[in-house]
């Protein structure tokens, strides 16, 4: 089915992807202005490059796809950081459940109430409904709510990089005291983008972040059956 | 791992950046093993439970039971988690399959996008916030001591 030259093709676009990415990396640590990260740059540059030469996904996926099915294995890296802060979710469950709950009624109520405002068709509301979760849950529950799973996953990526400009934005003049606070923003609103941003601020943040971003991922996937004839 | 390097034959030994390499590299096998595991659970067993969190439950409830000691994993996962953003590249790309739908709605998307995300974060952050205070204060009153002030 595959032929050598489509297996060539398909290995070029893989480790164009992690090259850019590293050089990327390299230059963003040297000039961290948010326009060099390489989640902005990295798309850009390849979406660019498929469009011009008119390569279809399916050519640039069909290797690149082992890259997306690495997220599943990095959720399950959460395990450790949960594991060595326990002692944090065990003394503060109640401010951070109470963040998720607040955060995801905002999640789900803002996103469909501003693409009726915005007039976006009801088949895109639907999947940018569940979006500020991790891609995973995302993928389970946009189905649930009417929604489209690859519209979905992209819309959440979009979220995590759009968490990730703003939540710093945002922390820069909000002076939230606690690294509760400063975390669960991270985690509920921008998912494993945001909390890949939080862990470089400071790794308790990120742990904080992972924590809200399980628990908003496990009620949303739970809350969707239930909020479909809502919608 | 300070045992295994202490009683390797000098004939094994390799640069320690090799070392590094190959046991994190090893690590990271370790944890797809773990999320293989999960996602055959989830498939076959518990059909609600995404396999991120049955694969979170098995390497937690592992690591409770001693089972899973976390030197084991601890390199693979870091570097897991370190190199997060690659792996969601190729999710992004994959607007290039939707042009007319992006074109005709990109913008409003990323409007929608920016505007509730402001708002989920404000709420969560001062929601976190708000309940950190009351539960202080509660604290506090039980005549316990509340001095687990974080950040």
């Amino acid at each position: 089915m595959a032929s050598p030259v489509d297996l060539l093709i398909g290995l070029f676009w893989l480790v164009l992807t992690v090259l850019l990415y590293a050089a990327m990396r390299h230059v963003h640590q040297r000039r961290p202005h948010f326009l060099l990260s390489p989640m902005i740059v990295v798309p850009a540059i390849l979406i660019a490059t498929l469009l011009l030469l008119r390569v279809p996904y399916a050519s640039y996926a069909s290797q690149s796809h082992w890259l997306s099915a690495m997220l599943g294995p990095a959720t399950v890296a959460f395990a450790i950081p949960i594991f060595d802060y326990r002692q944090i979710m065990r003394r503060h469950w109640l401010p951070l459940s109470f963040g998720v709950v607040v955060g995801m009624s905002v999640a789900v109520v803002s996103t469909v109430w501003l693409c009726r405002l915005v007039g976006l068709p009801e088949a895109i509301e639907r999947s940018m409904a569940v979006r500020s979760i991790s891609t995973p849950f995302a993928i389970i529950a946009a189905p649930q709510v009417g929604g489209q799973a690859d519209i979905a996953a992209i819309c959440v990526v979009i979220t995590g990089i759009v968490g990730m400009l703003l939540g710093e934005w945002l922390l820069g003049w909000l002076r939230l005291d606690t690294v509760l606070a400063r975390g669960a923003l991270f985690g509920t609103a921008a998912h494993a983008v945001g909390t890949a941003t939080a862990h470089r601020r400071d790794p308790e943040e990120g742990v904080i972040s992972s924590l809200t971003m399980i628990l908003s991922g496990v009620l949303m996937v739970l809350l969707a059956p239930l909020l479909a004839p809502l919608i | 791992m300070q045992l295994s390097r202490v009683s390797k034959p000098p004939a094994m030994s390799f640069s320690p950046a090799l070392r590094r390499f190959v046991r994190t590299l090893a690590q990271v096998g370790l944890i797809i093993a773990i999320w293989l595991l999960a996602t055959w659970l989830s498939q076959h067993l518990l059909p609600n439970v995404p396999p991120g969190i049955a694969g979170i439950a098995i390497a937690l409830g592992l690591m409770a039971l001693g089972l899973l000691r976390r030197e084991w994993v601890a390199d693979g996962a870091a570097w897991l988690l370190r190199e997060m953003l690659l792996f969601f590249v190729p999710v992004v790309i994959a607007v290039v399959q939707y042009p007319a739908l992006f074109h005709q709605h990109g913008l409003a998307i990323l409007f929608v996008i920016v505007v509730s995300t402001a708002l989920v974060m404000l709420a969560t952050g001062f929601a976190v916030d708000l309940a950190w205070r009351l539960e202080k204060r509660w604290l506090r009153r039980q005549g316990g001591d509340a001095d687990g002030e974080p950040g």
